[in-house]
């Protein structure tokens, strides 16, 4: 019967029995505990059809991958050339860019050039003593955005000078393109001097003006004393004056 | 669990057996390629389409696959996967046929409809059927992950540059959902318990 939590290394001995990633001694020593120790069998067993469960998963999706491919083959052998699908997708690709070369506005073309969403901070097991922001920066980091902000705000609303929180909310609003919603945030960030993330976030909010096509905020910022983002700063500027 | 049924295939050309268990995707093109043609063939025949072929084969595939890793192919005879996965597939089309949305099909091929020998034995196709049912319970961020590093077989640096993220954020996720499906095993496993 198993019962109770599984800590990391025994899990990840028991994947490298499992996945057969063991040295010999290692097996012959991992046997004897298993020749001994009936929940480590069944923990074995367990993790083994866990693993097989998804390597199922798998198989059946490159399964139809496969025959997804066999199809289009099929199709295309019959009723379209290759050349001619391949020129309809270059012409596609270049209007498009000519599209956006045209249409987009030259504030938002900057943006969408400098923008880097931040990375995130090491989801590592020193930071489970807090779960619910571990889980929600698993989501922010696969690009689940509204799932982690939706777990983060909760955790706000109980600590609400939380710059942590605070910085990753907006974060994650900026990257459903949501300045409206990222920039009071960021301001309250990057007003406070004593913030690991203040740089950050006044980089953050200078590119939010820009989108927004609010230059005199932008410049308000001064970011001139940026230790990092001056450079690029002061060339946005500039090719938003000309 | 049941009695363990050997199924004898000539592995003297065992390269197939292998990618089979390393889930290369050379191997399991190469299988599609050279066996499916046979398939379609026969379900086509028999009132079904390209579609239909292509659902029971990777029923056959997942099925061969499920023996592979259960140490169940053993060598010895000049039979090649190909007629295993062709009795299998044709056995499942013929279930299709024989339901009851089906009645009016005709089957023109049924030479073996009576001696319908189970390549599939039920702890197979039971096992099959709970995995499917344990993978389910995985969200898409955990699929997205477990996937790589249990099927396509990457390691955690290879995942971790793919996603953009640290090899330790990779390595913690990965934990993260094999503990959760652990506990919903456990779960179940409970309530199985309490029930008997």
């Amino acid at each position: 019967m198993i019962h109770g939590t599984l800590d990391r290394p025994t899990f990840e001995a028991i994947e490298a029995y499992v996945l057969e990633r063991m040295t010999p001694e290692e097996r012959t020593a991992f046997e004897q505990r298993l020749a001994g120790d009936a929940s480590l069998r069944a923990e074995v067993e367990l993790e083994r059809e866990n693993i097989e469960a998804v390597e199922l998963g798998g198989l059946s999706r490159m399964l139809m991958g496969i025959a997804q491919e066999e199809r289009d083959e099929e199709r295309m052998a019959v009723n379209w050339p290759r050349v001619l699908k391949y020129a309809a997708m270059v012409a596609a690709i270049v209007t498009g860019a000519i599209w956006w070369m045209v249409r987009t506005p030259l504030n938002e073309r900057l943006y969408a050039e400098h923008f880097t969403p931040d990375p995130g901070l090491p989801v590592t097991m020193g930071i489970t003593d807090d779960p619910a922001f571990a889980d929600a920066m698993v989501a922010y980091k696969l690009g689940d955005l509204a799932e982690a902000r939706t777990k983060w705000e909760p955790l706000l609303a109980s600590a609400p000078t939380n710059d942590t929180l605070r910085y990753y909310i907006a974060s994650a609003w900026l990257g459903e393109k949501n300045t409206a919603k990222a920039v009071p945030l960021l301001s309250t960030v990057a007003n406070e001097p004593g913030s690991a993330f203040r740089d950050r976030a006044r980089w953050y909010l200078f590119l939010a003006h820009v989108r927004d096509g609010d230059i005199n905020a932008a410049r308000a910022l001064e970011m001139d004393s940026d230790p990092v983002h001056a450079d690029r700063a002061r060339i946005i500027l500039e090719q938003l004056r000309d | 669990m049941g009695q363990r049924i050997s199924i004898t295939l000539s592995t003297s050309d065992s390269s197939w057996v292998d990618g089979l268990r390393r889930n290369d995707p050379a191997a399991m093109r190469g299988l599609y390629k050279a066996h499916f043609p046979a398939v379609r063939q026969y379900v086509l025949q028999n009132s079904g389409t390209v579609s239909d072929a292509q659902d029971v084969f990777q029923e056959a595939v997942i099925i061969l696959w499920m023996n592979a890793k259960q140490g169940r192919l053993s060598t010895g005879t000049e039979n090649g996967p190909g007629g295993f996965l062709f009795r299998v597939a044709k056995n499942k089309w013929l279930d299709v046929v024989r339901s009851a949305a089906h009645k009016h099909m005709k089957v023109v091929h049924n030479d073996q409809v009576l001696e319908h020998r189970s390549d599939a034995p039920d702890d197979i196709e039971e096992r099959i059927t709970r995995l499917r049912g344990v993978y389910e319970k995985l969200d898409d961020k955990c699929r997205t992950i477990l996937d790589q590093y249990y099927y396509e077989r990457k390691d955690l640096a290879t995942i971790a540059a793919g996603m953009g993220v640290e090899e330790d954020s990779i390595r913690t996720i990965k934990y993260r959902c094999m503990m959760k499906l652990r506990a919903f095993r456990t779960a179940i496993s409970g309530e199985e318990s309490e029930a008997s």
